[in-house]
C-alpha cells in the first residue's frame, strides 16, 4: 500500500454518503422553482390558450382582492387561537405532571395519544361526535341549553369547532416539550424560594416562566409554523366552508387549483404563505438549535 | 411547586381528571361507536350500555357493505394495506438514505452537507401544496401518478429531514476517539460505521424511525393530491368512505378505529423513544 | 533508518500553527516520552502517527515504509487514548479482543491472548463487565490492554495516567515499564508530568514551539538542558535563573565569582542553579544558631549571604525560600532531616552554591557550553 499520497476516496467519501440526500434535495428544489414560475404566469387549466407570462399580476390581483384578505385574516385568527390556547393548556398540564410519579408518567403517555392520530382522521372523529342527529357533543350542548348548536356547519361556530379540534390534537405536543423543559430546569432556585417562603405566584412568574422561555419560544414557533398552514383538519371538516368562513391559505390554494383550475393564482397564494413560513422557520431553526445545544451541554 | 397540601392535591387530581376526559373521551367514544349498530348510535339519549357487535368490522374486512340502498363495494382494507406499504417503504428508504448522510454531516463538517441539511429542514416546514402543485403535473407526465414509487419518493419530504436531523444529533454525541480507536484496531471506515456508530446511535435511530413512521402514516395532503384511488392510504380513504357510505356511522367509526390503531399501539409500545423524538432533542432519555 | 521516523511534520488548524517542522527518530523497541507544556501539540503529533489526522507537509515512516497518508487501519499502530475511548456497548473482553478479531485471529487464540494481556494488567476478573461498570483504573487498564492486544509495531500512549487518581498513577508508573518491556514494542508516550517522563522514557523528547527542542536520556536532559525553557520544565521546585556576567574565565552572579571549567566569550548571561545545588548554613546570630554542613569532598562552593524567608516541608524534602541581599528570590532544597534543624521563622545565613552544577545560558536562553567541560 502506498502511503505517500492522499487517497482521492477519503476526500470524496462525505459527498458520496450524502449524494442520495442531495438528490432528494434537488427533487424538492425543482418543483419549488416551477411553482415560483407558475405564480408569475396566467395559467388556468380551463383556458390553456391564455397561458402566458404576466410578472407580478397574480400578486397584485391577490392584494386587491377582499377574498385574499379574508384568507389572511382566517389563517392569522386560526393561528392565534390555536397556538395561544395550546400554549396555556400545555403549560398548565405540564406543570400538573411535573413531579415524576408512576401516575404522572402514565398520564403523560396517555395524553400523547391524540397527537398520534392523523389530523384528518381526528376531524372525522369530531364530525361523528358533532353530528346534529346523534353526536354526543351535540347532545351535551343541548343539555347545556344549546339545542341547535351547529358546530362546524354554522359560520358562527365553525372557527370555534376547528380550533377545538386543533387544540385536541396538538396540545399534547406543547405539553411534551414544556414538560421536558420543566423537568430539565435546575432545582436550586426553587428550593431557595421555598426556604424563603416566597409566594407561588412569584415563583411562577419570576422563576419558572423566565427559565422556561427558550422552550416556550421553540414550541410556539413550531406550532405557529404548522397552524398557519393548517389544511387537513379544515379540509376534512368543512372544505373551507361554510361559505368562506374557514378559507385558510392552503385550503384556498387547493380550491383555487382543483375547483377553479387557476394554477397561477393558486401558486401565488402559496408563495405568500411560503414567505411567511420561511421567516418563521428560520426563527424556529435558530431557536431549536440553540435549545439542542443547551440540552447537550447538560447531558 | 413541591409543596403538597391536601386541597392542592384534590385540585390537582380534579384538574387532571378533566384534562384526561377531554383528551381521551373522543377516542373512547368512537371506539364504542364502532361496536354499535346504527340503531344504537342513533338512540337519544346516548348510552354506553348496548349489545356490542362486530358487524361493522366484518363489513369493512369483507369489503361489502349491505344497506337499504343496496350493496356498496368498499376498498377500505386496500387503503389500510396502502398505508402500510407507503409508510414502511418511505421510512425504510429514508433510513437507507438518511443515516449515511447524517453520519457524513456529523463527522465531516463540510459546506455542502450543511446546505443540504438546512434546505431539507426548511422545506420540511414549507407549505406542502407549494411543491405538490407542480409535482402533480410532473407525475402525470412521467407516469408516476398511479404508482407507489412516486408517493414514496414524495414522502421523503416528511421522513428524510426528521431522520437526518435526529440521527445526526446522536452521531455528533459519539466521541470521535471511540471511532478512531476502532479504526486503529484494524477496521475500515465502513465497519466502524456499522459496528460502532450505528449501535451507539440506536436510541436516536429508533426515535427517528418511530416518529417518521407516524408522520408518514398520518399524512393526508400528499396522497390526496398525488394518489389515484387504488393507491390511497387510510387518511384519504376514510374521508372518501365517509362521503360514499353516507349514513353508515358504525362502519365509519370502525374505519377510524382501524386507521388509528397502528400508530396508537406503536406509540404506547415505544413511548420512551416517542418522547425523545417529540421533544426535538431537548431531552435525551 | 530508524523504526519510526517523523520528518519535518507541519500541521496547522485554522490559523494556529501547532507543529512546525517536528522531526524525530525512534529505534525499534524503544520508549520515547514526548513531553511539553499543555497545548504544545503532543496529542496532534500522536494523531499524525496514528493516521487520525494528516500533516500539511512532512512525512511519517514506520518500519521503512511511508505511511503519511495511509488510513489508520493499515498502519500497525496501537493507541491508548487519554479519555480511554472504550466501546460502551462491548464488554471489557470484547474491547481488548477488538484488534485481534479485526485481524481475523481465531476464537481460541483470541481467548488466550486476551487473558494473557488481562493477566498482565490484573483485570482478569472484570472482563465480562461493560465499560460503565468498570472503575476508572480498570477502564484505563482495559484501554491499555486493547492497545497492546494486537501487538502493534508502534504503541501510542496519550497521557494514559491523566485521568486516574494519584495512588493509581503511582502504581502504574512503577508497573508500566514492566508491561511495556514484556511486549518489546516501540512506544511513544505523551505526558505533561515530568516525573512520568523521567520514570518511563528510554529517551525524553521535549516538544515546544512546534518542534522538538531537545531529545535525550532523562538524566541528560535534567543535567544538561539545551535552553532555559527546557531547564525550567524539569525539576520541582523549578530551577533558579539569575543574571550573570562572564569575564576572564569566570562568571559573576549573586555577587559571587565562579570560575569556569572552560573558555567562554565575555558578556552577559543567565545562570541556572538547581535548588539541590544550594546548601544553606545559618549565621550564629540567627535564631537556631549556626548550622554545620557537610559539603562533601573536593567540591568548590561559593557562599552568598541570604535571608531565609520560609521553609516548606514536602514529605522527604523541604523547600526553602531564600532572599539575597539585592532582593532576589532563590529556591533551595534539603532533606527533611536537615530542615527540622532550621528555625521556623526568618534567619540570616549563607547559600553555598556548587560551582560545578551551574548551567550557563546566553541572554536569549540558549545554552552556553564552556569548551572543555564534560
Amino acid at each position: 500500500m502506498d502511503g505517500s499520497r492522499r487517497p482521492f476516496m477519503r476526500k470524496a467519501l462525505p459527498y458520496l454518503l450524502s449524494l442520495p440526500a442531495l438528490l432528494v434535495c434537488i427533487g424538492i428544489l425543482i418543483p419549488f422553482g416551477t411553482a415560483v414560475y407558475y405564480s408569475l404566469q396566467r395559467y388556468n387549466l380551463a383556458f390553456p390558450m391564455t397561458r402566458g407570462f404576466i410578472w407580478l399580476e397574480n400578486y397584485t390581483l391577490l392584494f386587491t382582492d377582499p377574498a385574499f384578505w379574508n384568507t389572511v385574516r382566517v389563517s392569522l385568527l386560526y393561528t392565534l387561537y390555536t397556538v395561544g390556547f395550546e400554549l396555556v393548556l400545555g403549560l398548565g398540564i405540564a406543570m400538573l405532571l411535573q413531579r415524576r410519579s408512576l401516575f404522572n408518567n402514565m398520564m403523560s403517555i396517555l395524553l400523547l395519544l391524540p397527537l398520534m392520530i392523523a389530523p384528518a382522521i381526528a376531524a372525522l372523529m369530531w364530525k361523528l361526535m358533532t353530528n346534529p342527529g346523534f353526536g354526543i357533543l351535540s347532545y351535551f350542548a343541548s343539555l347545556l341549553g344549546f339545542p341547535d348548536f351547529k358546530w362546524a356547519s354554522a359560520s358562527s361556530s365553525a372557527l370555534f369547532t376547528v380550533v377545538l379540534i386543533d387544540i385536541w390534537v396538538y396540545t399534547p405536543f406543547m405539553m411534551v416539550l414544556l414538560l421536558a423543559g420543566l423537568r430539565a430546569l435546575p432545582r436550586q432556585p426553587f428550593e431557595a424560594a421555598e426556604l424563603d417562603g416566597v409566594p407561588q405566584s412569584f415563583v411562577f412568574f419570576r422563576i419558572t416562566l423566565p427559565m422556561l422561555t427558550p422552550y416556550i419560544i421553540t414550541a410556539t414557533l413550531f406550532r405557529m409554523l404548522e397552524s398557519i398552514q393548517q389544511f387537513d383538519i379544515i379540509y376534512a371538516m368543512t372544505q373551507g366552508g361554510p361559505g368562506n368562513t374557514l378559507m385558510a391559505f392552503q385550503v384556498a390554494a387547493y380550491l383555487e387549483r382543483y375547483q377553479y383550475t387557476n394554477v397561477g393564482r393558486s401558486a401565488a397564494i402559496l408563495m405568500v404563505l411560503w414567505a411567511i413560513t420561511f421567516l418563521l422557520s428560520n426563527l424556529f431553526i435558530k431557536q431549536w438549535l440553540r435549545l439542542r445545544e443547551r440540552a447537550r451541554g447538560m447531558g | 411547586m413541591e409543596r403538597q397540601t391536601t386541597t392542592g392535591r384534590v385540585v390537582r387530581v380534579m384538574l387532571l381528571t378533566l384534562v384526561g376526559l377531554f383528551f381521551l373521551f373522543p377516542i373512547f367514544w368512537v371506539l364504542l361507536m364502532s361496536f354499535q349498530t346504527n340503531q344504537d348510535i342513533l338512540r337519544i339519549p346516548p348510552s354506553i350500555f348496548f349489545e356490542p357487535t362486530l358487524g361493522n368490522y366484518k363489513a369493512l374486512i369483507s369489503g361489502r357493505l349491505e344497506s337499504t340502498a343496496g350493496v356498496l363495494e368498499i376498498r377500505f382494507m386496500n387503503n389500510l394495506m396502502n398505508s402500510v406499504i407507503l409508510a414502511v417503504s418511505s421510512v425504510a428508504l429514508s433510513l437507507l438514505l438518511g443515516i449515511p448522510a447524517a453520519y457524513a454531516f456529523a463527522r465531516f463538517k463540510f459546506r455542502l452537507g450543511e446546505d443540504i441539511a438546512f434546505t431539507l429542514l426548511s422545506f420540511r416546514f414549507a407549505p406542502p401544496l407549494l411543491v405538490l402543485l407542480p409535482l402533480a403535473i410532473y407525475f402525470q407526465q412521467m407516469g408516476l401518478i398511479d404508482t407507489y414509487i412516486g408517493l414514496i419518493w414524495v414522502y421523503q419530504l416528511i421522513t428524510l429531514p426528521l431522520i437526518l436531523w435526529i440521527v445526526r444529533g446522536y452521531f455528533e454525541d459519539i466521541s470521535e476517539d471511540i471511532e478512531h480507536a476502532y479504526r486503529l484496531d484494524g477496521n475500515g471506515w465502513f465497519k466502524t460505521f456499522l459496528h460502532i456508530a450505528i449501535p451507539l446511535a440506536k436510541p436516536g435511530i429508533a426515535a427517528a424511525t418511530l416518529l417518521s413512521f407516524i408522520f408518514a402514516w398520518n399524512n393526508f395532503v400528499f396522497a390526496l393530491i398525488l394518489a389515484s384511488a387504488d393507491k390511497q392510504p387510510v387518511t384519504v380513504g376514510a374521508l372518501a368512505f365517509v362521503t360514499a357510505s353516507g349514513i353508515q356511522y358504525g362502519q365509519i367509526a370502525a374505519s377510524i378505529v382501524l386507521s388509528v390503531t397502528p400508530t396508537l399501539l406503536l406509540a404506547l409500545y415505544a413511548q420512551r423513544y416517542l418522547v425523545e423524538g417529540l421533544s426535538l432533542g431537548a431531552v435525551k432519555g | 533508518m530508524s523504526y519510526l521516523v517523523l520528518d519535518k511534520l507541519k500541521k496547522r488548524f485554522k490559523n494556529e500553527i501547532v507543529l512546525d517542522g517536528a522531526s524525530l527518530d525512534v529505534e525499534r523497541g524503544e520508549t520515547v516520552v514526548v513531553f511539553g507544556p499543555s497545548g504544545c501539540g503532543k496529542t496532534v503529533l500522536l494523531r499524525l502517527i496514528a493516521g487520525i489526522n494528516e500533516p500539511d507537509s512532512g512525512t511519517v515512516h514506520i518500519a521503512g515504509q511511508e505511511v503519511t497518508y495511509l488510513a489508520p487501519e493499515h498502519r500497525d499502530v496501537g493507541m491508548a487514548f487519554q479519555n480511554f475511548a472504550l466501546y460502551p456497548h462491548l464488554s471489557a473482553f470484547d474491547n481488548i479482543a477488538s484488534p485481534l478479531s479485526a485481524r481475523g485471529v481465531g476464537r481460541a487464540e483470541i481467548e488466550r491472548r486476551v487473558h494473557e494481556v488481562a493477566g498482565l494488567l490484573k483485570i482478569d476478573h472484570v472482563l465480562h463487565h461493560l465499560p460503565k461498570a468498570l472503575s476508572n483504573g480498570q477502564k484505563q487498564r482495559t484501554s491499555l490492554g486493547r492497545a497492546l492486544a494486537g501487538n502493534p509495531g508502534v504503541l501510542l500512549l496519550d497521557d494514559p495516567l491523566r485521568n486516574v487518581d494519584a495512588k493509581l498513577r503511582y502504581e502504574m508508573r512503577l508497573e508500566l515499564p514492566r508491561v511495556l518491556k514484556a511486549f518489546e514494542t516501540t512506544v511513544i508516550y505523551v505526558t505533561q508530568d515530568y516525573k512520568e517522563a523521567m520514570a518511563l522514557g528510554d529517551r525524553v523528547a521535549v516538544l515546544m514551539g512546534g518542534g522538538f527542542r531537545q531529545v535525550d536520556r532523562p538524566a541528560a536532559i535534567y543535567k544538561d538542558p539545551d535552553g532555559t525553557d527546557v531547564a525550567r520544565l524539569f525539576g520541582d521546585p523549578t530551577v533558579n535563573l539569575v543574571p550573570g556576567e562572564i569575564r576572564e574565565g569566570a562568571v559573576t552572579a549573586l555577587g559571587a565569582r565562579f570560575p569556569l571549567a572552560g573558555r567562554l566569550a565575555d558578556g552577559a548571561c543567565q545562570v541556572a542553579i538547581r535548588p539541590e545545588s544550594i546548601t544553606v548554613t545559618l549565621d550564629a546570630a540567627s535564631p537556631g544558631g549556626a548550622m554545620p554542613i557537610d559539603l562533601g569532598i573536593g567540591e568548590t562552593t561559593h557562599a552568598v549571604p541570604v535571608e531565609l524567608d520560609a521553609v516548606t516541608p514536602l514529605n522527604v524534602r523541604a523547600v526553602m525560600l531564600l532572599r539575597t541581599v539585592d532582593g532576589r528570590e532563590l529556591l533551595a532544597t534539603c532533606s527533611e532531616d536537615e530542615a527540622s534543624r532550621l528555625p521556623r521563622g526568618h534567619g540570616q545565613g549563607q547559600a553555598h552554591i556548587r560551582a560545578a552544577d551551574l548551567l550557563l545560558f546566553d541572554p536569549g536562553g540558549r545554552r552556553l557550553r564552556p569548551g572543555e567541560r564534560q
